[in-house]
């Protein structure tokens, strides 16, 4: 193996069948092809062939990956990325911070890969080489933050733990007499760091997601499903090997630079992402309310969503992920007049809670009234609204669940209810309606434990919708799961095209996914400009791997700092543009490998709701709005064959062909694959 | 939505006018340099084996102090970066967890002890200041400096100290020990001395015990690190970026007072914080 800087040029292989781990060590041109991350985690998952159709997700034979970058380490941020086969049976690839992402590094890591399935609950416990699979039996039923909480204490260095040594004649006379020490020896330190899930993982719902540090979830697209289906309840890191730098002056001057800079980001550092929603809201018009039939509410003084409003009436204090200084979380502790939610911690909410489970849940308004009329509730109403999104918030985050998909399947459910397109009994008696924090507890509780009705839930809103479909007669039940790609749409609104043009959502490698990069791109309709925006973002922020909020900070700087850690001095900007173009184009042939797609483009690209071209705005200046003018034709049958054809991809089906693969340098591992499809 | 219009840029400046004696120095230039020079000076004083030769303490004179007498002789006298007699203390509310202070001091010790190991390296086993992050709770672990009363614990040694067979943690006296890195009365670890971790903890242990957690031990040798405060200029304090996270302040008197592991510090604010009572 070469002497790799950067990265360590190790990735763990756990089999959590046999109980045996096997080290894998990429050659370096692996490394520089992929870079870590999503790419590096995608090229696995073809080479490993887990996009094989016959892959059950939830089975022994998927691959679960958590994989970190060159840059994961002292970075100026620091996150990780999980990869694997989504329970939906697409690319499951999704993101957090925290300081855990750096800690792998320093234990002396790239990635863990985890198949098999154990026989009992277990958690993965790495102290620098060592990786043991440890009983977990005491977490399996906790919340996710309580099973952290227990598990940080259980994974120690060597010299952080020992037995007592201290003799009375150590001592002082007065020390012995009244001081005499406990006998326990040391371990009190507290560095280890913890990947898990929650209960939501655990029962494998669809949308389960890895927690981590109580509030930071790879939220998306079910990855802890994937690590319940293996009964893995956590990874626990505790690393003491450093981040090996080629160039450490260059790197750390970098570092500093890019630091100094996310510090000027007052908006971020004050409110982090719930600043935006304000801007989503009344700028852009593209704001998830009551299930998106409205973006906007025409009552302009809708306080209860700004940042400035959410800090002053909760935020306790402010937390970074490893090396940032931008720190856009903040723990809150929640104060109501109802017992049910006052006094729990949570956080924030970020941008996309406040959407999916604020707005898109009819949180914000008061009763018996709509996001139309004006808000006629006092300070304390807004206060109470806030209290139940963070409570909201909460109770996705310890169980363990993506409140994106949560949020889009809540409010489904209520406006089927509003449309009397359902019954109570439908939802096995929870009379849920806009607003009824109490009614979504019950939902979240019954899905999380997937008792009843909730095991339909806790596949998701697009599975829920076909099963209402099908049990009611109602085929236009369909029309209200707001999803793209079977999955569902972020707090991002694509009928005004201010935000989000429609093209970013049914392009981007990961199905429907918000922070894909393209937008500016895409909104002013040049493809390509859209496209190196995709591919910097899935290489540059996935696959270092760092934070797409600092990417204004990191502007210019990608290649440099990627140099300073890895010593690659032949690496250029198209280089890291190709990486991004490798990723494209590897997700996009697993997704239509996996589902053995014949028409990919009616069978799945498609899938999207017909409320971006039927319903128009209601309010607001884009009133009226609908995405495409309402021209489906011309979205699927003009703009997106135009994009395949700029990514080197065939116009019919989006298969990239194999010139394009060649190019790319990929035609090995993904050739074979895309010739069963062009 | 109305637009802000932002300026980044002062308007042009006038031309500066050359200043008048001080030989066109300005207080701020002035406090940089002296900084540096001190910092690259070895004050005299036996420190371990280690002899370091003794410098002329009015070689200040040289500087261009003499040259330039501050506006006020009494502030000129506190020109020193090193301070004596301070602590580092933190601000749980303010502290984001970022993990500054600990890549700062790494660096700093990590090339001090081992340059060479650490030349391609960043390992922050190498600070002696660590954030611990719980959830939705930072604690910066940190040694606490405890300064205890003779006549109630019968020494006024540090815990650490007063158990260390070897003599090896010591208190290095102001006007001794290398500028920047210890001596001021704060703690130095004979590294000669100390036995390393696998022979004796006994100074972690004692710590851990009854006060906090400040003691670490060096991925390489093992061998005890605690906190000296940089000789009276932490590096950790100038590295964090939060605005009164981290201080460097007088310090108050500290018997057992500020001793708590990260664990329990963290149980007491989630009650502060939260209204939350935590097993950790």
């Amino acid at each position: 193996m070469a002497d790799l800087k950067g990265m360590t040029g190790k990735i763990a292989r756990v089999d959590l069948t046999s109980g045996t781990v096997t080290v894998i060590e990429p050659e370096e041109a692996v490394y520089k092809k992929f870079l870590g991350g999503a790419a590096l985690g995608t090229y696995y998952l073809l080479k490993e062939g887990i996009a094989d159709p016959k892959v059950d997700p939830l089975g022994p034979d998927n691959m679960f990956q958590i994989m970190v970058g060159p840059i994961t380490g002292v970075g100026p941020n620091n996150r990780s990325v999980t990869v694997t086969k989504s329970a939906y049976n697409f690319i499951g690839i999704s993101t957090a911070g925290g300081q855990t992402p750096s800690e792998l590094k320093y234990a002396g890591w790239d990635g863990i890969q985890v198949v098999g399935k154990a026989s009992k609950p277990v958690y993965i416990a790495i102290m620098d080489d060592k990786v043991e699979i440890r009983d977990a039996g005491h977490v399996w039923g906790k919340g996710a933050e309580e099973s952290e909480d227990i598990l940080r204490m259980e994974v120690n260095s060597e010299v952080e733990t020992r037995e007592a040594m201290l003799r009375d004649a150590d001592l002082t006379e007065q020390w012995a007499a009244m001081r005499p020490p406990k006998r326990l020896g040391t371990g009190h330190k507290r560095l280890a760091k913890v990947w898990v899930i929650g209960p939501g993982g655990e029962n494998q719902v669809w949308f389960a997601s890895v927690m981590t540090e109580a509030g930071r979830s790879h939220g998306r697209y079910g990855t802890g499903a994937i690590m319940g289906s293996k009964n893995l309840k956590a990874i626990v890191v505790r690393g003491t090997k450093g981040h090996p730098l080629a160039d450490k002056k260059k790197y750390l001057e970098l570092v500093h630079a890019i630091q100094a800079d996310e510090l000027k980001n007052y908006s971020r550092k004050k409110y982090g992402t719930a600043s935006a929603g304000t801007r989503t809201s009344y700028t852009e018009n593209a704001f998830p309310i009551r299930n998106w039939q409205w973006g906007v509410w025409s009552d302009p003084h809708m306080l209860g969503i700004s940042g400035p409003f959410m800090d002053t009436a909760s935020f306790v204090r402010k937390q970074a992920c490893a090396g940032c200084t931008m720190n856009c979380l903040f723990p809150v502790q929640i104060t109501s007049e109802d017992p049910m939610m006052d006094g729990h911690a949570s956080d924030m909410p970020d941008w996309e809670a406040l959407g999916m489970v604020g707005g898109n849940l009819g949180y914000f308004e008061m009763e018996g009234s709509t996001p139309s009329d004006p808000f006629t509730g006092t300070l304390e109403d807004h206060a109470e609204h806030l209290a139940k999104l963070q409570y909201t918030t909460y109770i996705h985050d310890d169980a363990g669940i993506d409140f994106i998909e949560g949020g889009a399947l809540l409010a489904m459910l209520m406006e089927l209810r509003q449309r009397d397109l359902i019954t109570v009994d439908d939802v096995d008696g929870i009379d849920i309606k806009w607003g009824d924090v109490h009614a979504v507890d019950e939902v979240i509780k019954k899905l999380v434990a997937r008792e009843g009705i909730g095991d339909v839930y806790a596949k998701g809103v697009w599975e829920t919708a076909k099963y209402y479909a099908d049990a009611k007669g109602k085929p236009e039940i369909l029309k209200y799961a707001q999803i793209g790609h079977r999955y569902a749409q972020p707090a991002h609104g694509v009928r005004t095209g201010a935000d989000k043009d429609a093209i970013e959502y049914v392009t981007v490698s990961r199905p429907c996914e918000h922070t894909g990069g393209g937008g500016a791109g895409f909104i002013k309709g040049d493809l390509a400009a859209g496209i190196a925006g995709q591919n910097t973002k899935t290489a540059g922020s996935d696959s270092m791997v760092v934070c797409s909020f600092s990417a204004g900070n990191f502007a210019g700087k990608y290649v440099d700092i990627l140099k300073a850690a890895t010593g690659w001095t032949d690496f250029a900007d198209e280089d890291l543009v190709k990486v991004g173009a490798r990723q494209y184009a590897m997700a996009r042939l697993f997704d239509i490998h996996t589902q053995q797609l014949k028409d990919p483009k009616t069978e799945w690209d498609m899938l999207v709701t017909d409320r971006w071209f039927d319903d128009p705005m209601p309010n607001g200046w884009a009133k009226g709005k609908v995405a495409y003018e309402g021209n489906k034709d011309k979205l699927f049958n003009e703009t997106l064959p135009a994009y395949w054809k700029e990514r080197g991809w065939t116009e019919d089906k989006g298969v990239p062909t194999l010139d394009t693969l060649k190019a790319l340098g990929i035609d090995d591992v993904a050739g074979p694959i895309a010739q069963q499809h062009l | 939505m109305t637009r802000v219009e932002r300026r980044d840029k002062a308007p042009e400046p006038k031309p500066e006018e050359p200043k008048t004696g001080g030989g066109g120095i300005s207080r701020k230039e002035f406090l940089e340099m002296t900084g540096t020079g001190i910092a690259g000076l070895v004050i005299g004083g036996v420190v371990g084996r280690e002899v370091f030769p003794k410098a002329a303490a009015p070689e200040a004179a040289a500087t261009p102090e003499a040259a330039a007498p501050a506006a006020g002789g009494e502030e000129a006298a506190a020109e020193s970066p090193y301070k004596a007699g301070y602590s580092i203390v933190f601000d749980p509310y303010q502290c984001t967890g970022c993990m500054a202070c600990a890549v700062a001091c790494s660096e700093k010790y990590s090339l001090e002890v081992f340059p060479e190991q650490t030349a391609n390296m960043v390992n922050l086993e190498f600070s002696r200041i660590r954030p611990v992050r719980f959830s939705y709770v930072d604690v910066v672990n940190v040694c606490f400096d405890c300064k205890l009363d003779e006549l109630e614990e019968g020494t006024d040694l540090a815990p650490c100290q007063a158990v260390c067979p070897e003599e090896a943690i010591q208190t290095i006296p102001e006007g001794e020990g290398k500028a920047g890195y210890y001596g001021m009365g704060y703690k130095y670890v004979d590294r000669e001395k100390c036995l390393g971790a696998d022979k004796c903890w006994r100074c972690s242990e004692i710590c851990e015990d009854q006060f906090g957690s400040g003691i670490s031990f060096d991925p390489i040798e093992k061998k005890a690190q605690v906190c000296g405060r940089c000789g009276g200029d932490p590096e950790c304090v100038k590295a964090c970026p939060e605005p009164l996270a981290l201080q460097w302040v007088p310090a108050s008197i500290n018997g057992r007072f500020f001793a708590h592991t990260p664990g329990d510090y963290a149980k007491l604010l989630y009650r502060k914080m939260f209204g939350q009572r935590r097993t950790l």
